[in-house]
Order: C-alpha cells, then structure tokens, then sequence
C-alpha cells in the first residue's frame, strides 16, 4: 500500500493554521469524551455493558498501548511481560484499599511510583541484553509476578483480593457498578496526559535518543547517546503507564485474581502496538480500539480471540510490518 | 541448533513439541487402536508400536517445523526484517498453533494408554549408615525403565546429531551458514536447504523428546509446550546457546536444580525456578558455560 | 606538539587471533594522519579500541594527554571528545538528515528528562542551539539542501558527507573516518580531500583509513601503515610510498584501489 494514512493527515495538520488545528484537537477530544453516551447506537455491545467495556478492555488498553509503544515501538525493546506493571498497579490499589484508610486518588501515585520502581528494577540487569533475550527475560518476569501472587497468601493467593473500594466522588461524579462514565473519564483524562506527554518527550531529546537506540543502538552509542539512561526511562515510563492502568481497573472491577494478568494480556497489547503502528501514537490508539473493541461487539471474535491476535501477528509482520498507520515517515523539519 | 543458524529464537518450537506429543497419542490410540485401560503390552509388539509412535511424533514435528519456517520466517528473512519483526511473527505462530488445538480439544487433556510398563529395575529404599555416632544418610534410589530409556536415548542422540554436524556434508553447510550466512551462499550453499534441513532435524529432536514425554507422563494438554519450551529455552542458555553439547549438559544442570528447588522451596515454585535460573545466567554468564556472547556489538 | 591520541603497547586478542599486536601510534595535535595497510591488517580495529567497541587486551589508550579510553563507556569516548564514521555507510536511515546531527548533537546537551518534558527554558534554549549548529554543519559539508529528506533516501555521497557532519555533530575534538572515499569516481575523491583539508583547518584532528593512495598522499601529515596487525611505518607520506616493507606488504606498487 503506497498510500500511507500517517503522511496524508500530518500534511493536512502541518498546513492547517493554528485555529484550525486547535479545533481539529477540540473536536476530537469532545468525541471522545461524549462515547460513553452513544451506547444506544450500534455501537452498542451485546455481551458486557457498553460503558464498562469502554473502560476495559478499550480505554485501559488504548493506555497500556501507549506504554508499551514507548517501549516497543519507539525504542524497539521487545517486552513481553508488561502485564506485570499492570498487575502491581492493581495490586497496590487492591490491598491499600482494603487494608489502609487510603482512597483511590492517594493510591494512585503510590501504584504509579511502584510500577515505575519495578520498572527499573527489572531494566538495569536486563537493558543490556540483546533483543530476543530482553523478549525472554521480560516475559520472565511476567510470569513471576502472577506466579508470585498465586502463591502468596497473605495478598489472597489463587482467590485474590475483593471489596476494592470504588473511588471516592469526584466533583459530582460517581463512580458506581452500574455508571461507569466516572471511570471511563478518569481513563480518557490518563490517555490525554499520556499522549501529551509522549509527544512532547518525542520532539525533544529522549525522542531522538529512543529512535536511535531503535534504528542502531550501536551506532547511538557511539554518537554519544546514552542508551542505557533511555532504554531505562523508557522501562520506567511504560511501566508508570501499565501501573497507572492497573490502579484504575482494580478500582473499577472492585476484585483482583492472578488469572486476570497472564502473559495473554501482555500478548494482547503487544498486538495492539504491533497492529495500529510501532511507534505511532495514532496508530496504536487506533489499533487497540480496535482490536479491544470487536471481539465485545462480535461474539464470534470473542471465542477466537487470542487465536485472531495470533494471526493478526503473524500477517502484520510478514504484510506490513509498519502497522496500519506507520511511523513518521515524512520528510518534514522538526516541530519545537 | 535453530539458533545457532539464525540467529533466531523459535518461540515456535514449544508449540511444535506439543503438537509431537499429540501426534504420539493419535498414532497409539487412533492408528493402533489402543484405549486409555489397556494393559502395558511387552515384547516385539511394543517395541514396533513404541517406534511408530515415535516416529509419527518425529515427523509432525519435523515437517510442522519446516512449514513454520516457510510461512511465518522465510518471508521475513528475504526482505532483511529485523530482530524484532520476527520474533513478533514467531510469537504470533506459537499462538495461533497452540490456540487452534485448544479450540480443537476444547482445552481438555488428551490421555496416552500405558504401553510402556512402568517397571522399576532398581528399587532402593534408602537407610543410614551408622559409624559410631554419626549418621549418614543414604536416600532412596530407584531407575525405572522408561526413564532410562529416555536417558539412554538423549546420550545417543547427542553423539548422533554432534557426528552429523561435524562430518556429513549438510552438516558442514549448517555450521557453515551459522557462521557466515553471506560467505556460505557464496561458497555454494543452498540457502533455503539448509535452513530448511536445521528446521527439520530441529523437529526431528522435538518429535523425540516429545515422544518421551508423552510415554511418561501419560497425557498432554494444549498448553504443555509453554511452560517445557521454557525449560528447554533456560537448558539451551544455560550451555550455552548455539552450542549442541551445551544444550545437553544444560538440561542435566537444570533439571537438577529444578529439584533442589523443589524441594528446598516447595512445588509450586518450580516453574519459577527456570525462569529465576535464565535470568541469573543472562546477568552473569551470558556466555553460558560453552557458548558465544550475547552482548557483542558488531561494528 | 600536543599527542591528541596515544596508542600505548596496544594488544588485541579474540580467542585465538590477534588483531592488533603491541601498536604504537600517536596523532598530534592538528594533524591529519593516515592509517593504512591491506585488508585485515587491523585498521578498523584501531578505531573499534579508541571508540571502546572493544576493550584492548593489552596496553593503554591516551586521549588528549589525560584520559585514559580503556575501560570508558562509548558515549563517555564520545563526551570527551572522540567521533567516527564507519566503513559501511550506518546512518539512523529512518530520521532526516538534521534529525541524524541534532541527535549526535545532544551529547553536549546538559538538560535531562524533565527538562525535556516540561519545556524547560535551558531545554528549549539547547533545542534551538542544536538545530542552528547542525543546520551550520550541514552546509559546511553541502547538504543542507537535504536537511529534510530522510538518511536512507539520500543519494550515496550525500550519506557519507552525512555520516561526516553527524561526527561533526558531536563537536569532537578527534575525528576517525573510516574509508571515508569508497565508492566515490575520482572528482568526488578531489572533493572529499578539500573538504578533509577544510575540516582541520577548522581546528579538528584528524586520524583517517583509505585505501586510495594518491588521496592519501594529496593530504597526509604523516602516514602508519600496519600489516598483520603490527605497525611497519610511521612517517611522511614520501617516505612511506618508498619503504619497501610496505611495498612488500601490499605485493607490488600501492595501486589506485576502489
């Protein structure tokens, strides 16, 4: 396909005055927050409840999308055990909520900064690996967080943790089983911080320096960059994604177990990265949405789902590796 | 051994196992018409029917192995992807593989009938020596047949595939090619044959050892290549990856530390135990006991 | 005369070949000095030991009179002051041409992550710097008319005047350039010699393989010439084309490769 839909809508944002592309952004982010009012539309989902399933699987996944791709697409390190981050997000809000007189919006940080923690942690023996060993030793570790949990008693083992509190009201806004808009906000405020900041850090140095160690790292290293640094904050940044992620949906599910944070689900967002666009903000929104929210609305995805993500794998690498909206590939000067 | 060629870590090779182990409990259940309750049969019989079950689990694998190759990595390799892009496919062929049988056998169990009479050759219950006042323990010692087997059967494979490698001319062309993917295209070596060829004895082996497993454990599951294609990853690592000797004292070393681990922490911490070992060994002996860096750069 | 580079008994061993046996070199201050020798003699091993790809077996590196390069990271080489280009032409293909100097540019950047992402005034202040001197650096080599296409599109010699300014970029204070004239036709080869001559008026030192011998006489300082790993000359370009060890090393009369 020579028609490359990144390139079209960049030159249409490039040549639009700043007006217009301040109402393009408006118009986009007020559609956005309106979806949880179309659910009577053939948006709708016949098995879950429209608006739960915008926040998971959509809206938590178009976010971990968004972390993953600073660690997979722009830096080009293959971790497949990002569903551990998303698991200590939600564990820390799992048992500060039920043992702590601590609520949602004081945990949060604390989830943030302890997925950060475990980000780095597991970065600095591990960055210096070569990918197809980093792809083992992430997925590793993957596995030893939910093996962890299984086995631990004291934080639920195998039965987990329940009666997560909901989040206290906000504003008035409620955050209820029945009413999910609150979270799905709350998602759709983390998703907005997120792309904001992913596309300032892009423009900037640690942009460069990430798509260097992508596209030669050896070669980064000998221009000076400090790959090590990097590859660790892009470690870090993902996992404070992953953590932010699991804080919202404990909140939310009010119940966490170790089997709902398999390496399927690291495999899962890696799709959707892989999917929409490696490296591409747009196009790994794009590709999760999708790829979250079919199998909801089409039952006979949902049986085959992991089977589908398999192939859509498979097929993207071998058909278009760059996703279906690629990186930047245009030949334009640097925004500052 | 399909590493050591390409560079390139099989994910895929887990599922292929599983499928040998499948293909094991067709051929003696659907072809010999053995059910789950038959007695364990002896003589002529089990032999000829242990070997066809063996070699029907060889060549799903060996020729599973090849067609993995052409559909998800040769492609792939053509245009010069990189690392990422193909691991990414070889992940997403291990799901679709493993995903189909589990939509197939609506993730139940498949059960092999024991054929193999479970015969214990040595059975020792284990006792202390006493020397005046201080106590030896001897523990209990057993070896029973079918694991034997299996013992005597890697050690012979080993010296088979290291013979191969070192003298038959296929053989020179796969260590010609790990070496030199350029230079041995020039040299005159069919590239797609031997990649091909390393794929099939690769599945070859799989189809073995998947064999084995199946005789001993009597069942097998969809899932059943992840957690060994693990083990038999750290194994590969632990030698040394690239290295055939290696990969055979890998898998003796961890299988005994597997135990240890067991024991000393309890069962449920066994599956951690290999990942635990992999990541401690890419820390601090990335070269594993025989095998080349990891690390290189390659300026 | 100031040693910019000092190569002190400097072995390299991997496994069982060696690659470099007990060289000792200098580059002074200033100067441009040729590395040559035939094929496998250990030149680019040279540069893969100063620029810490590898790490010598035996001996010191001496940068500057001070430092010593054995045991640094590569980006620490890079800080103090050390850039090359490589034999096989390795641009970052998927960023445009300024993007490839601004990046090798930000070594010499102080702001750091939060800068970055809060626009901080000293972060938004190296930005702009950046981009001024890199776009500086392009038209010194005679690209800035490409600034903007992407480094793998660019036609071959503008990927190696790149590779140039993008070493440039990293505002060194020695610069390596490995082969840099392969694959150009001889009023290229002219070119790239004013532009080599350009570069240390400029106050840059410069330490250069090629195989091309009458670029390498045309600029020169001085010559080494290295054979099986081991150094067999040192010393001006007309001394050297007359020493018969080196006459002998490369089996007849330097001819005019590529």
């Amino acid at each position: 396909m020579a028609f490359n839909l990144r390139d079209k809508g960049a030159d249409l944002w490039d040549s639009s005055p700043k007006p217009a592309r301040v109402a393009i952004a408006s118009s986009a982010m007020i559609f956005a927050i309106c979806l949880p009012f179309l659910g009577g539309t053939f948006l709708n989902t016949p098995i879950s409840s429209y608006e739960a399933v915008l926040v998971y699987p959509v809206g938590l996944f178009v976010l971990m999308a968004l972390g993953l791709n600073i660690v997979v697409g722009k830096s080009g390190l293959l971790d497949l055990g990002y569903v551990a981050f998303f698991a200590i997000g939600a564990y820390t809000m799992a048992i500060l909520g039920t043992t702590t007189s601590l609520n949602f919006w004081e945990i949060l940080p604390i989830g943030i900064g302890l997925a950060m923690l475990s980000g780095v942690i597991l970065g600095l023996p591990t960055l210096r690996l070569r990918g197809d060993y980093l792809a083992i030793v992430t997925l590793g570790f993957g596995e030893i967080v939910r093996i962890v949990a299984l086995n631990t008693m004291s934080i639920g083992g195998p039965n987990g943790i329940a009666n997560i509190p909901t989040p206290p009201k906000f504003l008035s806004l409620e955050y209820t089983l029945q009413n999910q808009k609150a979270y799905y906000w709350t998602v759709l405020f983390l998703i907005f911080l997120v792309i904001w900041m992913v596309r300032r850090l892009s423009s900037r140095r640690p942009g460069r320096a990430w798509e260097s160690i992508r596209q030669d790292e050896d070669v980064a290293d000998l221009m000076g960059v400090r790959t090590l640094k990097y590859k660790i904050w892009a470690f870090a940044i993902g996992a404070a994604i992953g953590g932010a992620g699991g804080v919202v949906f404990a909140a939310k599910s009010m119940f966490v177990a170790p089997e709902m944070f398999t390496l399927n689900t690291s495999i899962l967002i890696l799709a959707c990265v892989v999917f929409g666009g490696m490296g591409n903000i747009w196009g790994v929104i794009t590709g999760a949405v999708i790829l979250a929210y079919l199998p909801e609305r089409i039952r006979f995805i949902s049986d085959a789902r992991l089977l589908i993500f398999g192939l859509v794998l498979v097929i993207m690498m071998n058909v278009r590796a760059d996703g279906i909206l690629p990186r930047k590939k245009r030949e334009k000067s640097l925004q500052s | 051994m399909v590493y050591g060629v390409l560079r390139l870590i099989n994910f895929a090779n887990s599922e292929v196992f599983m499928l040998g182990t499948f293909a094991t409990i067709i051929t003696s259940k659907n072809i010999f018409g053995y059910v789950d309750e038959t007695e364990p049969i002896s003589g002529i019989k089990l032999v000829y029917t242990l070997l066809a079950c063996m070699l029907a689990s060889m060549l799903v694998c060996a020729i599973t192995g090849v067609l993995v190759e052409i559909i998800a990595y040769r492609r792939l390799r053509k245009t010069g992807s990189n690392r990422l892009t193909t691991l990414i496919s070889a992940i997403g062929v291990s799901i679709v593989i493993s995903e189909t049988v589990r939509i197939l056998t609506s993730s139940a169990p498949a059960n092999n009938p024991r054929l193999l009479d479970k015969i214990y050759l040595i059975s020792y219950m284990g006792t202390e020596f006493h020397i005046g006042s201080v106590r030896i323990p001897v523990s209990a010692f057993e070896v029973r047949l079918d694991t034997l087997l299996v013992i005597v059967f890697a050690i012979a494979l080993l010296f088979a595939v290291d013979r191969f490698v070192k003298h038959s001319r296929l053989g020179k062309g796969i260590r010609a090619v790990s070496m030199s993917e350029q230079n041995s295209q020039l040299m005159g070596v069919n590239l797609n044959k031997v990649i091909s060829s390393t794929f099939f004895i690769a599945g070859l082996m799989t189809g073995a050892a998947a064999f084995f497993y199946t005789t001993v454990y009597e069942s097998t599951k969809f899932n059943v290549g992840f957690e060994l294609g693990l083990a038999a990853f750290t194994a590969a690592v632990l030698g040394g990856i690239g290295n055939i000797r290696g990969a055979f004292f890998g898998g003796i070393a961890l299988g005994v530390l597997e135990i240890y681990a067991a024991t000393i922490f309890g069962t449920q911490w066994k599956a951690v135990t290999a990942f635990v070992v992999l990541v401690l060994v890419l820390l601090f002996k990335p070269n594993g006991l025989f095998g080349e860096s990891l690390q290189q750069a390659r300026v | 005369m100031k040693k910019v580079l000092e190569l002190k008994g400097v072995t390299m061993q991997f496994g069982g070949v060696t690659a470099l046996n007990d060289v000792n070199l200098h580059v002074n201050e200033g100067e441009i000095l040729a590395l040559i020798g035939p094929n496998g003699a250990g030149k680019t091993t040279v540069f893969n030991v100063v620029t810490g790809v590898y790490k010598v077996t035996k001996g010191d590196i001496v940068f500057n009179g001070e430092i010593s390069v054995v045991g640094k990271k590569r980006w620490q080489i890079t800080e103090a002051g050390i850039a090359r280009t490589f034999q096989n032409v390795r641009l970052f293909g998927e960023m445009t041409a300024l993007e490839n100097v601004v990046t090798a540019g930000d070594v010499r950047s102080k702001s750091g992550f939060v800068g970055s992402l809060f626009g901080l005034p000293r972060s938004r202040r190296e930005e702009k710097a950046n981009k001024e001197k890199a776009m500086e650096l392009l038209k010194f080599m005679g690209i800035d008319h490409v600034a903007h296409k992407l480094g793998r599109n660019l036609p071959y010699g503008d990927q190696r005047r790149l590779e140039i300014a993008r070493a440039l970029g990293t505002q060194p204070k020695l610069l390596l350039l490995d082969e840099p004239a392969a694959g150009f036709n001889p009023s290229e080869k002219v070119a790239l010699a004013e532009t080599i001559k350009k570069i240390r008026d400029a106050g840059y030192t410069i330490l250069l393989i090629e195989h091309d011998m009458s670029l390498i006489m045309g600029i020169s300082d001085r010559v080494v010439v290295l054979d099986f790993g081991s150094k067999i000359a040192d010393d001006s370009p007309q001394v050297v084309q007359n020493d018969p060890r080196v006459i002998e090393a490369y089996l007849g009369v330097p001819a005019d490769a590529s």
